[in-house]
């Protein structure tokens, strides 16, 4: 909006109450119900459900009818805080899902582009098609392919197995290895074919919405960077980035608010060797959940989670704000 | 402007090179993407156990006692099963009306939220987040959908899913870009909210829609576990869940003398699969540059 | 910045008035139930039943439900949810406050239930009842869902076991028999090995059995005599880690030392169950420990080439391990619970017309019988190609003598009956809360510990270490528990009690 110098001081205008603007706004109100009746019935509701944290809600009290146990108060807190597999899981699943969101976002947004550079019509309907096909596929399929092509290709005597290994047998060839190594169990390199087996599923996914974005982007505006000189790597700079910068932060404070809840892409592929660096919160509570039986223990969990997610959200909005200007919400 | 394509010429040879790069990079990245892929297919082509990275659809068929190439043996009991083609049906339906469902609240919602002077739109802003953040769990949703009356009805898959509140929030961004002029040009020639909602925003949305669309589609195509959770009559499961419930995920169940059972398992991955290779050129067109601009001239 | 604030306070504290707002879902309503029988010839209009492992809808369950009413006059209602999600089912239909009033439990989730007090006690029913299942069923499979000489459960069919299964041809092209012993043992993986190209002498997925009880029940030959598991010391009488004690460090030796002279497959951390399958299948492995029973018809026809052989236990082993079976068990809920258990649970068990409809299914449905007496089954509706195994009781692990119509498989029988001649049967573990709250995270110890001193990453010495620092936290907890004037306490009176207030026989398993 263009910024107006003319002197327009002796000119009150009157700013519209409330009531005024809600008036105006009547419509809205209107279209919004829809939403908001979805909203507190399926989510709101059930959401004095969290009170059950602050319980003991085993079995026992489920199928005897009695209720939850309030009175462990912060009881099921303080077992969590004091457990040390909890925090090696809280530590993994920020690192893990944090570090695979950034990657994602990089990953996405840089393939998304390189799409968009294909003149081809059907060259681009093609790569399209294909790079998203992983994602249908469910994390047990996955992971047992990369685990198939993972694996060392040796037993303890280094004798050849009949899994072949491929990905070591490249490697070797190539000369970045020297002998063979078994990525899954070891706990400095399976973080990265972590990384690997989600950017191969859902990379291709992850380029549709800044497809879409790019897709709003007017032509005319590159019209007149090519007359005013600027190359294709300029153009993206200046025209492309900034123009898809919005979606791009929207995706990741979104996302960011998920990333507690990582769990099937771990549980497929985790093993015990390798529990320092996988074993993720969910995973935790799945284990601890199998035995035991405590919903009260496991609601618990979720609060923390959730109140983690909120920390996380909030921060990210407030920085987005200060650098941009405008945040989520 | 057509660009020539010439490696040597210093016009065009920046351009040439990395439509070049790019090219060989997508084809190395394609491959990536389909030789796993290629190896279920293969794995569903021949009757027997595969461990291992075997590339070639022809195997050793135990019924003919003759190598086969393409044993379609797997897929031929898969689609010719009479259990699936009601949950197919289902499939469509709750498809179908998850995605028309989904989109109209998350526009409607959406265009809401941009309202930016609108008194309590922040508060409206806030609740939506607020359910991406925290959750009831899983018994308090099951006894709302109990109390309700929702229980082993397909509304109790499809309402839940279509009030998505991360595709809501980017339908707002997307909506966020259309230019504040066209609204205010609008309002001049006296145009209702509803009005400029259907005459301006949704057309030019064309590829929100499109995206967005496609991201509950594929969701509601693809959904197993309020199935498992909410639906207790079998003649209203999907065909993922039937899919898996056949000839996925059943250990015990009959080890034909006919069909391996792997190779009906990796036949039905194949199978669900196979549908979203044709959705995605169908969507495509609505992601063409230059389709939504060009209504008001800056 | 504040106003940011404010408006977020705003926006729960309206949230929370609007849900309060709106009818909030009860809970702790007294459960009205009765504990009492009844009279078991006052039939009950409808029974409701929630399982698992029985015959699917689309292949005749309701033909089931309605010849079941044609015998007993009783209407039967069958729900059978997602497999992989059949426990949360369980939970939330009590959670619902509608569970059914027959509900099939496995051996994991029998003794939470019973535990939890939502399971009936039908030691009395059973003592009491005149049927002709007492005559002809193996009480040993009663014993084994007793707790604590109470029985809340009524077994379906033998718990089953699982088998150490070679390969036959393998063998005779070493010319080597059944080995008796360990040494005989490992002479077999070895010739396995020598066979190169890649052969995987034993595989298996994991080692502890994927933190289900008995956790030592894949590697048997390995584990002989230790017990990485709690049990009662019966010189002392008191509990005992069996992962602390020496004999589990010799198994993890033996295990290490098989893994390092690559006998064991090297995958076996990644190992799925699938894909310890998977690779036998495919002609890799030479062992393979797996369920006895249906499964060595089902390992066999997924290989493409060679012949599978169930092998007699090692003495070392001192014999195979019979699950705790799975059971029926009625919830306290349920009304008229004295003629269910003989309308129902006795009928199915009964030898005659009740057995073979609850083994075989419905006549001309899903088997015919033939002029000579004996029994086809017919295919399966929704899979012409198989036959129909089982309606609800699988008919090779049968728990009573009678005279089934259609016989069995010979490498079924085979394989069950190398599996019973020496076989332990297992306890049904014991739920205790200390137990709830600390098992999961010591059986991850457990895991890391095995898995870094069998692969060798660690020393064994090391792992041991690891273990005493790291688990003695819980495994103390729950021995403390377990140990307690309380616990064994009661757990002494149950079973006098039991023991007192019955007459049973020679035969009922003690320790």
């Amino acid at each position: 909006m263009a910024n107006n110098n003319d002197n327009f001081d002796h000119v009150i205008v009157k700013k519209p109450s409330v009531g005024q603007r809600m008036f105006k706004y009547r419509y809205f109100y209107l279209m919004f119900i829809p939403v908001a009746i979805v909203l507190l019935i399926f989510y709101y509701w059930p959401m004095l459900g969290i009170r059950y944290a602050f319980s003991t809600f085993k079995l026992k009290q489920i199928t005897l009818r009695t209720g939850p146990d309030y009175s462990i108060g912060l009881g099921n807190f303080t077992r969590l805080l004091s457990s040390d597999p909890f925090h090696a899981a809280f530590k993994n699943t920020i690192v893990l899902s944090f570090v695979n969101l950034v990657l994602a976002m990089v990953c996405s947004v840089a393939i998304a582009l390189l799409i968009n550079e294909i003149q081809n019509a059907w060259g681009k309907k093609i790569v399209q098609t294909v790079l998203y096909l992983p994602h249908f596929l469910s994390w047990v399929v996955a992971a047992s392919i990369f685990m198939l092509i993972l694996s060392a290709g040796t037993d303890a005597t280094g004798a050849d197995t009949s899994n072949t290994g491929f990905i070591n047998a490249i490697l070797l060839q190539l000369g970045i290895l020297d002998k063979p190594v078994d990525f899954l169990t070891e706990s400095k390199a399976w973080p990265t074919v972590w990384y690997i087996m989600n950017r191969w599923k859902e990379t291709g996914w992850g380029t549709i919405i800044y497809l879409a974005a790019l897709s709003s982007i007017s032509p005319d505006l590159y019209e007149a960077a090519e007359i005013d000189g600027a190359g294709r790597m300029k153009q993206t700079w200046y025209i492309t980035i900034p123009s898809i910068m919005n979606t791009i932060l929207v995706v990741f404070i979104l996302n960011l608010a998920k990333i507690m809840n990582v769990f099937e892409s771990v549980f497929v592929f985790y093993n015990s060797l390798v529990y320092d660096v996988s074993d993720v919160i969910q995973t935790y509570t799945y284990r601890v959940g199998i035995v035991g039986n405590d919903y009260g223990y496991s609601t618990a969990i979720g609060l923390f989670k959730s109140v983690v997610s909120l920390i996380l959200v909030s921060s990210s909005d407030i920085i987005s704000k200060k650098i941009r200007g405008y945040g989520i919400v | 402007m057509k660009k020539k394509f010439n490696l040597i010429n210093p016009q065009y040879a920046p351009r040439s090179w990395f439509v070049l790069f790019n090219t060989l990079f997508f084809v190395f990245l394609m491959a990536a993407m389909i030789i796993p892929i290629f190896k279920i297919f293969c794995d569903s082509m021949v009757n027997e156990t595969v461990y291992g990275l075997k590339l070639i659809p022809k195997g050793f068929d135990p019924n003919t006692g003759k190598e086969v190439w393409f044993n379609t043996i797997a897929y031929k009991r898969i689609v010719t099963d009479p259990g699936l083609y009601k949950p197919f049906l289902i499939s469509i339906y709750t498809t179908l009306m998850t995605t028309f469902l989904g989109l109209l609240i998350s526009t409607l919602g959406a265009y809401v939220l941009i309202q930016k002077d609108m008194p309590g739109v922040k508060l409206f802003s806030y609740m939506l987040l607020f359910t991406m953040i925290f959750n009831g769990g899983l018994i308090p949703t099951f006894l709302v959908m109990k109390n309700i009356g929702l229980l082993d009805s397909l509304w109790a898959v499809m309402l839940p899913m279509s009030m998505n509140v991360y595709n809501l929030v980017l339908m707002r961004s997307f909506f966020e870009g259309i230019p504040v002029s066209l609204f205010e040009a609008a309002e001049i020639d006296g145009c209702t909210p509803m009005g400029i909602f259907v005459k301006i925003v949704l057309p030019l949305s064309k590829a929100a829609l499109a995206s967005i669309g496609l991201f509950f589609a594929v969701a509601a195509w693809s959904e197993y576990f309020h199935y498992v959770i909410y639906i207790k009559s079998s003649s209203k499961y999907n065909f993922q869940y039937k899919l898996r419930d056949l000839f996925q995920d059943k250990q015990e169940s009959d080890q034909g003398t006919k069909i391996n059972v792997n190779t009906l398992k990796s036949a039905a991955v194949i199978v669900s699969i196979v549908p979203f290779m044709f959705i995605y050129p169908f969507c495509q067109k609505y992601f063409m540059t230059g389709v939504t601009m060009g209504a008001v001239k800056e | 910045m504040k106003k940011n604030v404010f408006k977020r306070f705003a926006a729960m504290s309206l949230a929370v008035v609007m849900v309060t707002g709106l009818a909030g879902c009860g809970n702790g309503n007294e459960a009205d139930f009765t504990l009492e029988p009844g009279d078991p010839d006052d039939l009950p209009d409808e029974i409701s039943l929630m399982a698992d492992t029985i015959i699917t809808e689309e292949n005749g369950l309701q033909d089931f439900c309605d010849e079941y009413e044609r015998q007993t006059g009783i209407k039967l209602s069958i729900e059978k949810p997602d497999h992989a999600k059949y426990y949360e089912k369980v939970t939330l239909s009590f959670a619902s406050e509608e569970p059914a009033d027959i509900i099939e439990m496995g051996s994991t989730y029998y003794p939470e239930l019973a535990n939890s007090g939502a399971l009936w006690d039908m030691t009395e029913a059973w003592n009491n009842t005149t049927s002709n299942c007492k005559n002809i069923i193996d009480e040993d499979y009663v014993e084994a869902l007793k707790i604590n000489g109470v029985l809340y459960g009524f077994p379906m069919a033998a718990g089953n076991g699982t088998i150490t299964y070679v390969r036959d041809d393998w063998m005779k092209e070493a010319g080597l028999s059944n080995p008796k012993n360990y040494d005989e043992f490992l002479t077999m993986l070895r010739a396995f090995k020598a066979r190169g190209q890649g052969t995987i002498p034993l595989t298996s997925s994991g080692f502890l059995n994927n933190g289900e009880t008995p956790y030592d029940i894949y590697l048997r030959e390995f584990y002989q005599d230790a017990i990485p598991d709690f049990y009662k010391d019966e010189e002392t009488g008191k509990y005992v880690d069996g992962f602390a004690q020496p004999e589990m460090k010799e198994a993890i030796q033996r295990l290490r030392d098989a893994y390092q002279e690559g006998l064991i497959d090297a995958e076996i951390v990644t190992n799925k169950t699938s894909t310890c399958r998977d690779k036998l299948g495919s002609g890799l492995v030479g062992a393979f420990n797996y369920w006895a029973g249906m499964w060595s018809l089902k390992l066999q026809r997924s290989m493409n080439e060679g012949q599978l052989k169930a092998i007699p236990p090692i003495e070392e082993t001192g014999g195979y391990t019979e699950r705790v079976p799975t059971a029926f068990a009625m919830s306290i809920y349920a009304p008229n619970k004295g003629a269910i258990f003989e309308h129902f649970l006795m009928f199915s068990h009964d030898g005659g017309a009740g057995q073979m409809l609850f083994t075989h299914g419905v006549e001309d449905k899903h088997y015919v019988m033939n002029p000579d007496g004996s029994a086809t089954a017919l295919p399966y509706y929704s899979d012409p190609d198989n036959t129909v195994e089982k309606s609800i009781y699988a008919p090779e692990l049968t728990i009573t003598e009678w005279n089934d119509p259609i016989p069995l498989d010979p490498m079924v029988k085979d394989s069950l009956e190398e599996f019973r001649k020496n076989r332990v049967f297992a306890k049904v573990p014991i739920v205790r809360d200390a137990i709830a709250e600390n098992l999961a995270d010591l059986n991850v110890v457990k895991d890391v510990v095995m898995a870094n001193a069998v692969t060798g990453k660690t020393s064994v010495d090391e792992a041991i270490e690891y273990y005493n620092t790291k688990g003695s936290y819980y495994a103390n907890a729950i021995l403390e528990d377990l140990n307690s004037e309380e616990n064994l306490k009661a757990e002494e009176e149950a079973l006098a009690a039991a023991t007192g207030g019955s007459a049973s026989d020679d035969e009922a398993a003690e320790e």
